[in-house]
This record gives structure tokens, C-alpha cells and sequence, in this order.
């Protein structure tokens, strides 16, 4: 029986070093919600046997190796054997048996995700309290996520086409914010290619694929920041869409929820309000702000979007969730924003042709400054604890 | 056929052929190589190309490492990055394992099989030359700065014209379609060449696994090859000529191109690995001086497996959101595709168990196989549980595991291969220090390369980005993983160094003695290197291991004892006037041609018409030139020759069937 | 001659190497079509704004082309037979009968193409018309291949080289044609006999 144990404990150890190195922000063995728990509680077991299995084999082979090596004492010939029926059929057998066991563990758990919970909250909605069954709309595009709310339900929407999709009380990119304890149903699809939505301490992945509308599910158990990345290849900037889930408590949503339906407040600043009418003559094409310009003015995109940004400073990320807003002390990281607005392709690959991801706009210092300026009076900072929690480095 | 007779008649064409038609002699030095139509020197030209390949794919392998050893790499921008990975994964498998495995195949499957040559000797010339034309057209896009972006999975829509406009993905759909006649051309010749040519005596179950395993990945090439046709021409057409299939705003579906790629592509994991588990399969009985434990399990499973790959496809797109009952389905079929491919494994070690085992190099590497495939094998059943590859695929888990397969199992094997083989094929053994050198740097410069990524993988680290930023704790290992590809490449290094050192070291003596290894099946009856005419007469089987057998036989204890030497068994390969097939020109012509209508699709049309008349006029001089050279080397007693069977070839390539060669025609 | 590299051993499948690989090559076919024939079904409802098939369909013609198309598979039995019994003249009136009934199913197929462009469904007009195009014009080009075929077996024939004893050669190339009409006869079904959606 030891001579078993130990090779598990080894790769107990090893299972351990992959799980715990420091600031594993995308770790899939650290589930922080009951679908990656489910898939975890899975897995774990089959690392198992498949540890010890390969160290019957590899070990079995170093022992032939020694055991049975010719040293030469004699030119004899070892005994001829050609083979055993029992034992092969023996060994054919217990495998199947093993795999027998793990395919109905493995079924089970399939099932387990593939429900989908009939949850529901209440919410406050711009005054009216209304039912929802949390449910987000995930968009992928090169190189970004957006991440649409309806609260009246999705029932008899067409969301068959991401580049037109109906309105929707919520649009927000990077960054899905949701409720604790709940689970949320994603409806999911794509404006161009192929992406994939994965946030690993809350479920595995699942495709967007344009022209159809994929389905998967997500949870977290405590309020928190969780880290994904896209995992379909798709094309130059693949490694740069990233995102994060944002887990709040329900009285914190409903916060975020109050302040994410309002419209963009009306710049004062005067530098503020030279970048709000640079924004119209040029961001306006693609970029969408609620209260100032409804949809884009025809933009030269493939995917005919860009990220939603009347509440760009409630969100900690941009650019496809890979820079920070903030600084770790709550400031604006002015010099990077600045960077994006000046050459946005020097900061993130994008194809020489355009057409897709943000392009360089051309913008004076002074432009920039003023863009900046009308930026920062969008939306309202979020907690300390969300800042924090973005910072990886 | 076989028992028709039929009077040489007509000695006209043959006799005095045009110029142009008549074949080549064949008489030495490149044009030897270029015309060939021998097996043997076909094999090696198919292991050089994928050498050379090797280091090409190799040199990207290094760049990828370097690029990603540290966080926010530079070495590489992100647009050459996704060019370099992409030809890195489409180089290894198609350009180097498949044409390795060919190799192998090409110059040892009619020797195990005691044939003189393939079926349709020139038929293979010219999968070999197709082939290579397809592998220097895919490599052509690096001159062109436009090398394939879009993955070796190419999955549309990113490969479509409106993602990638460029002319990358052309060369990928053009570039595999052109290999990809070359595996199919093979494919059907080989099978022709088990299933009619073998020795006297020699039933299908008295094979070796190695010639089994080739004719499984045969059948497997003939029914997967279509399928990629099929995706690459609709790719092909939905970028050039504006079709729908794969385009989401006119209605098409992406996931049509997944379903056929892996159709082909699950199949295709098989064919780059079973070649090896045959070579192994070879090796392990000679260098454990038994025979292969349970023979019909070996074959069966490998039978097995061919089979079973058709089945399990799907499992490449447990994410794509296919549904759960075809989840369900396929998560199960390839779990039990793990129970044949066990049975192999171990079938291996009971055959090393109370042997007396020799670890020389070429044992060296087929043990490492066995352990290094095992984990590959064991990581695969991990993530055939669907709901735990929603965490894994994507992730470097995923490299790891199938560069365990296909380095740890394919390569690997190649390696074991070379050890073992290189007696027959060059006369003289590569160095044993050198070899177990080579085989310890790579196979700890391999784990530490890949073993880390496993790691990597599940602390989330997706596959094909580019760069990663710090703090995700990916620092550490990707730095590991990037010395240890240098350890490989210094693996690498010991081969070459081995087989440059070897052949000086050998220069000048008398090769090899006929065989070096105590060996078991038809190959070694024949001296090293094998001469030009493989067998001096026919050999009679009537066993598993006839060659062993012919040199031993146990007494009435159950001791073997050794009826005759190897001296006195194998054949002094002296025979003379033993005919063989004259060499051609043509093979080489028409791949040639191949290309440039390549060329032709993505710059100008115009460049078809001479690539389409290099083919038709190649088609036409096959068709025509006579069937021997009068004045050939290889003596032509008498004009009895399967070559006119070669312009059934034309089928394939679209050619009429040649009849005025059918003069020729006849079997005494 | 057991010298000759390329005698037929003992445990062979009894089939010449040429008729062997003929097999081996239409097995490998069979993949081909099933994969255009699966790329069709899948689009056969993705008509979008353009034509559906069931609407642009005209069964009746398209089925006497196939009836002509199945003919030829007998008159290429009867080109055979014809041979075998050394009957250097039939063989040659059948092989031309073949070669035309696979020239009017070909015909056939250029009028309906061109009748489906007048009314509207190009290559590029929807997922199905590609489809449809793709399979049908695969299937086309390999009749032409076989007519190719027929053609220099004639001419082989006009030069005395086409003889009994080499009628093997004949019966190759009929396996090939009886293959491109029973793929004709799946194609047949999916497309037109299975009911076709229309707007």
C-alpha cells in the first residue's frame, strides 16, 4: 500500500506546485466558483490515477531497464516467450474498467454543467424593481469583449446578429460585472472570428462563434476580480483580449447597476468639454457614449463596433482588458491613456490594412489632454478593492 | 492480369523510342537522384527532405522559445509570431514527421514485406517529388513575407479573405493540396505493394508490426487525405471565387470547416504516430532478444486504433458549443480509443520482461518512446474528460500533451529508427558514445521543454499568444521551457555530429557485416547497405521472424540454440541481370508543374498555363516513354514490367488511361 | 518468373496491381464525395435572399440526364463484353456510345447551370448555391476525366494496341465510370430527390 501512496503524494506535490504558485490569476485549479468546483472535483481524481499509472509505466521501465539487462555472462538466449492471452486480455480489461468508472463520473459532471438554473433577483431598474434571471450578452471582436445587460430578459430578441443587436439597458467591454452567489447564464456570440470566453476560477471555456449564439454559465462564491483571456486564436492581438469578471456583493450591484443605466453627464470643465467635441467629430465614429451620440456615425470597421464609453472610469481596464485604468494608489494612469490615444497601434498590435482595433487618430498633445479630460468624467471610479484586485504586476 | 499471358508483340515504341521519351540510364551522381524510381533511394530522399525540414521547423521551434522566455517578449512582434508558430506546427507535421514516417516506410516496408520494389515504382518517385514541391511552395512564403497566419488549424472565419487578407493562407490550402497528392499517391501504392507483393508464404499475420502499422496509416491516409482536400478546396474557393461555406455574414458556418479539418486531423494524429509505435515495435524484440509479446494484440490494436480514430474527432471541439449529447458521445469514444494504445504499451513492457536487454542507442530511444508516449497518453485521457477540457484545451496542457505524443512517441521513434536501421541503409553503424549522448541531452532537453508547459498550461496560460504578461506566474517555467529547447537543440547536434563522424569513420572500410543486430525479419537477409536489387531470389516464409528463425531454434530443453549464422543465411546480394524498372524524368516534371499552378491561383492565372503543361506534358511522356531503357544498367532480359500499370497513375492526376504503353504489357 | 520484381506472390489479392489500386484510388473517392455531398447537406437551407433549391429545381430534366448517365454504365458493361470476346468493333461503338452519353450528361449539366445563373443563383450568391456548385461541378469534372479516359482508350484502339488481351485496361476504366454514377445516384438523391425547402 505505501509503495502507492508515495508516488501519490508526489503527485499530490506536484498538482500542489502547479496550483499555488504566487499570482496565478488564471490558474484552473484554484476554483473560486461551483462550476470550476465541479470541474475541479473531477479532474483532481483523474491527475491521480493517471500519476500513478505513469509511474507504474515509467518506473516499470527503468526496472526492466536494470532488471532484465544483458550483462554479457553468457551468449544464451533468454527463454522465447510470445505472449499470454490471459494477461493480455487481463490488461485490456482493467483499463476499460478504469475508463468505464471515470467515463460515468465524467458524464455526471457533464450533465451538472449543462443544467442551467431558473435563479432570479430582484433589481432595482431605473426606479422600477423588476425580476431578472441573470443572463449577459458577451460579444467577442478583435480584440475585445463587450458585455450587454438586459434586464427585461432576452426572451424574443433576435441576438442572432452581433453587429446588430437591439438595444440594451447595459453595454459595457472588459469587464463583466455580476452578483454574487447567482449564476449567470451567458448567451454568447462573435462579430468576426471565432473567440473564446474564459474566465478559469469561475467555469472552463466556450466558443463565440459568429452567426450563432453559443450558451455557458458562470458563478463566483465570494466578490472578487477574476481573470480571463480569449483562448480561440484570433488573429494579431489574440494575446492582448483579455477580461475580468467582476464579482460584487448584491447591494454593490445594484450600485453599479443604478449608476451604469444613466447617461453620460454633461462635461463642465472647459478642457473637458473641447475633448467631449473632439469626441464627436472623431471617437463618435466608432465609440458610443450614451447621451451624446446613440449609435456610431459609420466607421470604417470590420465589425462596425468599438467599445462602449460612457462609464469607462467605473471599469478598471481597457484596450481589451490589458492596461489599467488606475494606478495601484487609485490615481489615473495618465501616461499610459495618453500613450493609447496618441499611436493606439504602437500600444497593441493591429493589421497594417485597419479596419480592425483602435487606429491612430492623429490627435495633437493638447487634443489628447482635452480628450483625456472629457474621459475622466465618464462614469464613477470603482471601490479601492476592484483597483487593487486588477493590479497583477 | 496475374495469369493472363500475352506475346511481347510489338517491339515498335519500344524498341526505338523518340528521344525525349526514352528513359534515363540512370548512371550515377545527381541525375541519379532526380530520375530515380528505386525505393530505397526514394526513402532517402524523403528522410533528407524531412531533415531538412526538421531544422527549418526546428530554427521557428527556437524563435517561439525565445520569444516567449520572458514576459512581453520582443524577440518576434506579435504578426510574425502567429507566421512562426503557425509554420512551425504545419512544417513538424506535415513536412516532417509524415514524410519521415514515409521514409521509413518507403525504404523498409518492400524489404520486410521481401518485394523488389513498390507496386508502381514511379508512381512513387512522384510522391515523393509532389510532396516535396508542396513542402518548398509552403516554404516559398516566407520569401514572399506572407507566410500563413492563421494556425495550422486554420479555423474560419480568421482564415477567410476579409481576416486574412494576404496571401498566407493561400499558400497553407494550396501548399497542403499539394502534399497532400503526394501522401495519397503513396498511400495507394503502398497498399497495393502489402496487399499483392509479398514474399512466398508470407500471410498477412506472418508480417512485421512495423509493415502492419504502415498499412494501417496507409488506409488512414487514403480515407483522411479526401477530407482535407475537400476543406482545403472549399477554403480555397471561398477565398478566391467568393463562395460561402465558411462565411458567417452570408450564412455559411464555421464550424463546417472544424468538423472536416478534424476529420481528417484526428486520423491524421494516428498517422504521424504509428509509424513509430511499428519501428518500436521492431526494436524492442531485437534488443530484449525475445519476440514481440502477444504479436496479434500488437497488430489488432493497432487495427484498433486506426479505426477507433475515425470516431473521435470531436473531441478537438468540446468548447465550440456542438452540444452536449455530441459532448457526451465523443468524450467516450476517445476514453476507449485509450484502451488499445494501453495494450500496445504494455505488450512492450511484458517483451522486455525476462529478456536480456541491450541498451545501445536505438533501445535507448525505444524505451524512451514507451515512458515519454505514456505521458502523452495519460495527459490525453485527462482532457478527454470534456468537462476537464473546458479548462485545459487551448492551454499550453494541451502543447504539452501532444508534443509528448508526437515528439516523445513520433520522433523519438524516428530516432530508435535511425539507430537501427542506419546499418542496412548506409553499411555502417552510427557511434554508440555519440548516440547515447544524443539520446540523453534530447530526451532531458524534451522534458524539460515540455514537461514545465504541462504546468503552465494548468495555472492558464492560453496556447498561440504571442507574449504574456508578468505577474500570471507563467515567468518561471517559460524560462525553463526555453533552456530546454536548447538542450534539444544540443541533442540535435550530437545526431549530426554522429552521422557526419560516423560515415568519415567508416569511410574506406568494408561495410557493415550482414547483420549487426541479431535481427528478426526480412530486411536483414539482405547485405549492407542493401543493394540496388533488394533480394538475390526470393525468400520462402513460413513464420512471424523468419530471419531469426532461419538463425535459430530451440532444442528439445526450450533452449534456443543457433541452427546457421547470419553469414550463412543472408544473401551475398550478387545476383546479376535482375531486372528492374529504368528511371524516369517524368515524376520529378510533373511535380514541378504543381507549383506553378500554386503560383498561378494567388498572382495570376496566366501563370497556370505552363505549371498545367509541365503536368500534361509529364502525364503524356509518362504515358508514352517506353517501359525500359534498352541501354539501361539493370540488364533487360526480359520486358516482363509493371510500369505500364503507372499510367493508371494518371487517374489520380487526371490523366486519360494510357494505352499505347499496354504493349508493353505482359506477365510470364 | 520469380526473379521479376513485380510477380504476384503467394497470399496476393488475387487482383492485378493496377485493378487493386483502381479500388484503393475509388475507396479513397468515396471520402471525397462524402465530404462535398456532407458540405451540401449542411447548406441546403442557407438559401439566404437568393434562390431556394426547391424552387430553381427542374426534376424531370434532371432526371432523364441521370437516366442518360446509367445508360452509359451499360453500354460500358456491353464495351467490355465486347472485348473479352476479342470484338474489336462493338468494343469500339460502345465505347463511343459511352463516351457520348457521358457528353450529353455533361451537356445537361451546362444547361442547367447557365439556366440557374439566368435565374439568379451564381456561385456566390448563398451558402447552398456554392455548395450545390462545388459538388455537382466536382462530380462534372470527374465524368470529363472518364470521357478523357474513353476517348484514349479509342484512340488506342484506332492504333490496334486496344486488344483482348489487354482488356483489363477496359475494365479499369469501367470500374472508374460505374463509380461516377453511383456517386451520381447519391448526388441524385440528396439533392433532388430528397424534398428541397423552399422560400
Amino acid at each position: 500500500m505505501q509503495r502507492f501512496l508515495r508516488p501519490a503524494g508526489m503527485v499530490g506535490a506536484l498538482l500542489a506546485l502547479a496550483g499555488c504558485a504566487a499570482d496565478a490569476e488564471l490558474d484552473t485549479l484554484t476554483p473560486k466558483g461551483p462550476d470550476a468546483r465541479t470541474i475541479d472535483a473531477l479532474s483532481d481524481p483523474v491527475f491521480l490515477v493517471a500519476g500513478v499509472v505513469f509511474i507504474i509505466i515509467f518506473g516499470g521501465t527503468g526496472y526492466l531497464w536494470w532488471r532484465f539487462r544483458d550483462d554479457h555472462s553468457d551468449e544464451e538466449y533468454p527463454e522465447q516467450v510470445h505472449g499470454n492471452f490471459r494477461l493480455e486480455i487481463l490488461w485490456t480489461i482493467i483499463p476499460t474498467v478504469i475508463l468505464v468508472v471515470i467515463g460515468v463520473f465524467t458524464i455526471i459532471t457533464l450533465t451538472d454543467l449543462n443544467r442551467y438554473e431558473d435563479n432570479a433577483m430582484a433589481l432595482s431598474v431605473d426606479g422600477d424593481t423588476t425580476t431578472w434571471e441573470p443572463e449577459v450578452v458577451v460579444v467577442g471582436q478583435q480584440w475585445w469583449w463587450e458585455y450587454r445587460y438586459y434586464f427585461g430578459g432576452t426572451e424574443g430578441l433576435d441576438l442572432s446578429d452581433a453587429r446588430h443587436l437591439p438595444p440594451a439597458d447595459i453595454v459595457t467591454a472588459n469587464q463583466l460585472v455580476i452578483p454574487v452567489g447567482q449564476e449567470i447564464e451567458l448567451k454568447m456570440s462573435s462579430r468576426d472570428v471565432i473567440h473564446s470566453h474564459w474566465i478559469p476560477a469561475l467555469n472552463g471555456k466556450r466558443d463565440v462563434v459568429p452567426g450563432r449564439t453559443t450558451y455557458w454559465k458562470l458563478e463566483a462564491e465570494e466578490p472578487g476580480v477574476y481573470f480571463g483571456q480569449c483562448t480561440e486564436f484570433c488573429g494579431l492581438s489574440h494575446s492582448r483580449m483579455r477580461m475580468q469578471a467582476v464579482a460584487l456583493s448584491p447591494a454593490d450591484f445594484q450600485a453599479w447597476v443604478d449608476q451604469q443605466v444613466q447617461p453620460a453627464a454633461e462635461p463642465t470643465d472647459p478642457a473637458a468639454i473641447a475633448g467631449m467635441a473632439i469626441f464627436e467629430s472623431q471617437c463618435a465614429r466608432c465609440h458610443v457614449i450614451d447621451g451624446v451620440n446613440d449609435e456610431t456615425k459609420g466607421a470604417d470597421l470590420i465589425a462596425n463596433a468599438a467599445p462602449n464609453l460612457t462609464h469607462l472610469m467605473s471599469r478598471t481596464t481597457y484596450a481589451g482588458g490589458i492596461f489599467n485604468l488606475y494606478e495601484p494608489d487609485g490615481s489615473l494612469d495618465r501616461t499610459q491613456l495618453e500613450a493609447w490615444l496618441r499611436n493606439a497601434p504602437a500600444e497593441k498590435p493591429a493589421y497594417a490594412e485597419g479596419r480592425r482595433g483602435m487606429p491612430a487618430m492623429g490627435l495633437g498633445e493638447t487634443e489628447i489632454d482635452d480628450v483625456v479630460a472629457y474621459l475622466e468624467t465618464l462614469g464613477t471610479r470603482p471601490s479601492m478593492d476592484v483597483i487593487v484586485a486588477t493590479e497583477v504586476e | 492480369m496475374s495469369e493472363q499471358t500475352a506475346e511481347l508483340t510489338v517491339g515498335g515504341d519500344a524498341a526505338q523510342p523518340l528521344g525525349v521519351y526514352s528513359r534515363p540510364k540512370g548512371g550515377g551522381g545527381w541525375r541519379d537522384w532526380i530520375t530515380t524510381v528505386d525505393h530505397k533511394k526514394i526513402g532517402i530522399l524523403y528522410g533528407g527532405a524531412a531533415l531538412l525540414f526538421f531544422f527549418v521547423g526546428g530554427f521557428e521551434a527556437l524563435l517561439i522559445r525565445l520569444q516567449l522566455a520572458t514576459p512581453n517578449g520582443t524577440v518576434v512582434g506579435a504578426d510574425l509570431y502567429n507566421q512562426i508558430y503557425t509554420m512551425h506546427g504545419v512544417t513538424m507535421v506535415f513536412l516532417v514527421i509524415m514524410p519521415m514516417a514515409a521514409a521509413f516506410a518507403n525504404y523498409l516496408l518492400p524489404l520486410q514485406i521481401g518485394a523488389r520494389d513498390v507496386a508502381f515504382p514511379r508512381l512513387n518517385a512522384l510522391s515523393f517529388w509532389v510532396f516535396l514541391a508542396g513542402g518548398l511552395f509552403l516554404n516559398c512564403a516566407w520569401l514572399f513575407g506572407d507566410a500563413p497566419d492563421g494556425g495550422w488549424f486554420a479555423y474560419s472565419p480568421n482564415t477567410g479573405v476579409s481576416f486574412s487578407p494576404g496571401h498566407g493562407m493561400d499558400f497553407y490550402a494550396i501548399g497542403l493540396q499539394i502534399a497532400g497528392i503526394g501522401s495519397l499517391i503513396s498511400a495507394m501504392n503502398l497498399i497495393v505493394t502489402v496487399l499483392n507483393m509479398r514474399a512466398p508464404g508470407m500471410t498477412l499475420f506472418k508480417m512485421p508490426v512495423f509493415s502492419w502499422m504502415i498499412l494501417v496509416v496507409q488506409f488512414l491516409l487514403l480515407f483522411a487525405v479526401p477530407v482535407i482536400t475537400v476543406a482545403l478546396f472549399l477554403l480555397l474557393f471561398d477565398r478566391n471565387f467568393g463562395s460561402n461555406f465558411f462565411n458567417p455574414e452570408m450564412g455559411g458556418d464555421p464550424l463546417l470547416w472544424q468538423h472536416l479539418f478534424w476529420i481528417f486531423g484526428h486520423p491524421e494524429v494516428y498517422i504521424l504516430i504509428l509509424p513509430s509505435f511499428g519501428i518500436v515495435s521492431e526494436v524492442i524484440p531485437t534488443f530484449a532478444r525475445k519476440p514481440i509479446f502477444g504479436y496479434e494484440f500488437m497488430v489488432f490494436s493497432g487495427i484498433a486504433i486506426g479505426f477507433m480514430g475515425w470516431g473521435v474527432w470531436a473531441h478537438h471541439m468540446f468548447v465550440s458549443g456542438i452540444g452536449p449529447i455530441s459532448v457526451g458521445a465523443f468524450t467516450l469514444s476517445t476514453m476507449f480509443i485509450a484502451v488499445p494504445t494501453g495494450v500496445k504499451i504494455l505488450n512492450w513492457l511484458a517483451t522486455m520482461w525476462g529478456g536480456k536487454i541491450r541498451l545501445n542507442a536505438a533501445m535507448l530511444f525505444a524505451t524512451g518512446v514507451v515512458s515519454m508516449f505514456t505521458i502523452g497518453g495519460l495527459s490525453g485521457v485527462t482532457h478527454s474528460l470534456s468537462p476537464a477540457d473546458t479548462q485545459q484545451t487551448d492551454t499550453y496542457y494541451i502543447v504539452a500533451h501532444f508534443h509528448y505524443v508526437i515528439f516523445g512517441g513520433a520522433l523519438l521513434g524516428f530516432f530508435a529508427g535511425f539507430y537501427f536501421w542506419w546499418p542496412k541503409v548506409f553499411g555502417h553503424k552510427l557511434g554508440e558514445t555519440l548516440g547515447k549522448w544524443n539520446f540523453w541531452t534530447m530526451i532531458v532537453g524534451f522534458n524539460v521543454t515540455f514537461g514545465p508547459m504541462h504546468i503552465l498550461g494548468l495555472n492558464g496560460m492560453s496556447r498561440r499568444i504571442d507574449t504574456y504578461s508578468p505577474g500570471f506566474g507563467f515567468e518561471l517555467w517559460n524560462m525553463v521551457a526555453t533552456i530546454g529547447v536548447f538542450i534539444i537543440a544540443l541533442g540535435v547536434l550530437f545526431f549530426v555530429l554522429n552521422v557526419i563522424l560516423s560515415a568519415r569513420r567508416a569511410r574506406g572500410l568494408p561495410p557493415e557485416p550482414p547483420d549487426p543486430w541479431d535481427a528478426r525479419s526480412l530486411e536483414w537477409f539482405t547485405p549492407n547497405p542493401t543493394p540496388v536489387h533488394n533480394f538475390d531470389e526470393d525468400i520462402e516464409v513460413s513464420s512471424l521472424d523468419e530471419f531469426w528463425h532461419r538463425k535459430w531454434t530451440t532444442d528439445e530443453n526450450g533452449k534456443v540454440v543457433r541452427k546457421a549464422t547470419a553469414a550463412e543465411v543472408c544473401q551475398a546480394g550478387d545476383a546479376e541481370n535482375v531486372h528492374l524498372p529504368s528511371p524516369s524524368y517524368w515524376p520529378i516534371v510533373m511535380s514541378a508543374g504543381m507549383p506553378l499552378i500554386g503560383f498561378g491561383l494567388m498572382y495570376n492565372l496566366w501563370l497556370c498555363v505552363p505549371g498545367a503543361a509541365l503536368v500534361l506534358m509529364a502525364i503524356y511522356a509518362w504515358v508514352f516513354e517506353p517501359p525500359d531503357d534498352p541501354d539501361g544498367p539493370f540488364g533487360h532480359g526480359h520486358d516482363d514490367h509493371d510500369d505500364h500499370g503507372d499510367a493508371e497513375a494518371g487517374d489520380e492526376s487526371a490523366s486519360d488511361e494510357g494505352a499505347p504503353q499496354e504493349e508493353a504489357a505482359s506477365v510470364e | 518468373m520469380s526473379s521479376d520484381a513485380h510477380a504476384v506472390h503467394d497470399g496476393g489479392t488475387g487482383l492485378s496491381n493496377n485493378k487493386l489500386l483502381m479500388w484503393v484510388f475509388l475507396g479513397s473517392e468515396c471520402l471525397l464525395f462524402g465530404g462535398l455531398i456532407s458540405a451540401y447537406l449542411i447548406n441546403r437551407n442557407r438559401f439566404g435572399d437568393g434562390p431556394a433549391p426547391g424552387d430553381i429545381f427542374d426534376i424531370p430534366f434532371t432526371s432523364v440526364s441521370s437516366f442518360v448517365l446509367l445508360m452509359s454504365s451499360l453500354t460500358m458493361v456491353l464495351s467490355l463484353s465486347a472485348l473479352q470476346r476479342g470484338d474489336i468493333r462493338n468494343n469500339r461503338i460502345w465505347l463511343w456510345t459511352t463516351a457520348l452519353l457521358g457528353a450529353l450528361f455533361i451537356g445537361g449539366q451546362v444547361y442547367e447551370f447557365t439556366t440557374f445563373l439566368r435565374e439568379g443563383l451564381g456561385y456566390t450568391t448563398s451558402p447552398f448555391s456554392s455548395a450545390f456548385f462545388t459538388l455537382t461541378g466536382f462530380h462534372g469534372v470527374h465524368v470529363s476525366l472518364g470521357i478523357v479516359m474513353l476517348m484514349s482508350l479509342l484512340i488506342s484502339s484506332y492504333r490496334g494496341t486496344l486488344r483482348k488481351e489487354n482488356s483489363e485496361t477496359v475494365e479499369i476504366v469501367g470500374l472508374y465510370w460505374h463509380f461516377v454514377d453511383v456517386v451520381w445516384i447519391f448526388i441524385f438523391t440528396v439533392i433532388y430527390l430528397v424534398p428541397s425547402p423552399t422560400t
